[in-house]
């Protein structure tokens, strides 16, 4: 029974997940070929992420089922990784070595960039609302 | 429709990822091995789909779905930066190089099947 509720929270944030991305990717389509779509899901993700494992779950006083939810199945179904393997071997083949290196840059940079900046801001944002919280008491 | 095919993909995906990552945590290893096992595997299968399907919708189900449900960027950086706050600064290196020279490879690999 815990089994198939485990595979029903994540169901629910997987879906969501997923489908976001694939509608995100036809939003940003554009005719020059660069993978804005997977960048832009990529990038927001890898913030989001440590945000909400280390923020938003104390906040908002998350049950540990809500945030596998959303880590887990929202979170890691709306960011990909073989999205990504997939656009730097197009973009290889097709001899877009500017565009190439620009998307390599921003993901590989930008990703590890956007999980420490989460971190650092999850930590102050809990900082400050603690002293608020021991300034009011 | 579209949507529909990728929604229960990514689930599929998802929810692989989560058994996988749970089994996993049984391992004393300190390290996110799966994570990245993963992401590899994912690449390679996504790889071997492209190269091997042609219909649309069978595309989107078993590539945008499955296989970018199935891997993930948020939890690697996430892992990525748990490992550098934790000074770990070796694993992090290893982990982001491992990560993304074989997963691209598993990628090209899987188109040559």
């Amino acid at each position: 029974m815990k089994k198939f509720y485990t595979f029903l929270i994540i169901f629910i944030g997987a879906s969501i997940g997923g489908s976001l991305r694939y509608l995100i990717g036809l939003m940003f389509t554009v005719s020059s070929g660069f993978p804005w779509g997977t960048l832009f899901v990529n990038l927001t993700g890898a913030f989001v992420l440590p945000l909400l494992i280390h923020y938003l779950h104390d906040k908002f006083h998350l049950q540990v089922d809500t945030v596998l939810s959303l880590t887990t199945g929202l979170l890691g179904a709306y960011t990909t990784f073989s999205t990504f393997t997939a656009d730097t071997y197009k973009l290889f083949q097709t001899s877009n070595y500017m565009m190439l290196s620009g998307y390599l840059i921003a993901t590989l940079l930008g990703g590890f960039l956007c999980a420490i900046f989460g971190n650092y801001l999850a930590a102050n944002l809990a900082t400050k609302e603690y002293l608020r919280e021991k300034k009011e008491s | 429709m579209n949507v529909l095919l990728v929604a229960l993909g990514s689930t599929v995906g998802a929810c692989f990822r989560n058994e996988l990552t749970v089994a996993s945590r049984k391992t004393k290893i300190d390290f996110p091995w799966m994570t990245l096992l993963i992401n590899i595997a994912g690449s390679f299968i996504l790889g071997l789909v492209t190269a091997k399907i042609n219909n649309k919708a069978m595309l989107l189900f078993l590539g945008t779905g499955i296989c970018g449900g199935f891997t993930t960027f948020g939890t690697f950086n996430f892992e990525l930066s748990q490992l550098w706050f934790q000074k770990r600064y070796v694993s992090c290196f290893v982990y982001f190089i491992a990560a993304y020279v074989f997963g691209i490879l598993g990628y090209i690999i899987g188109m040559q099947f």
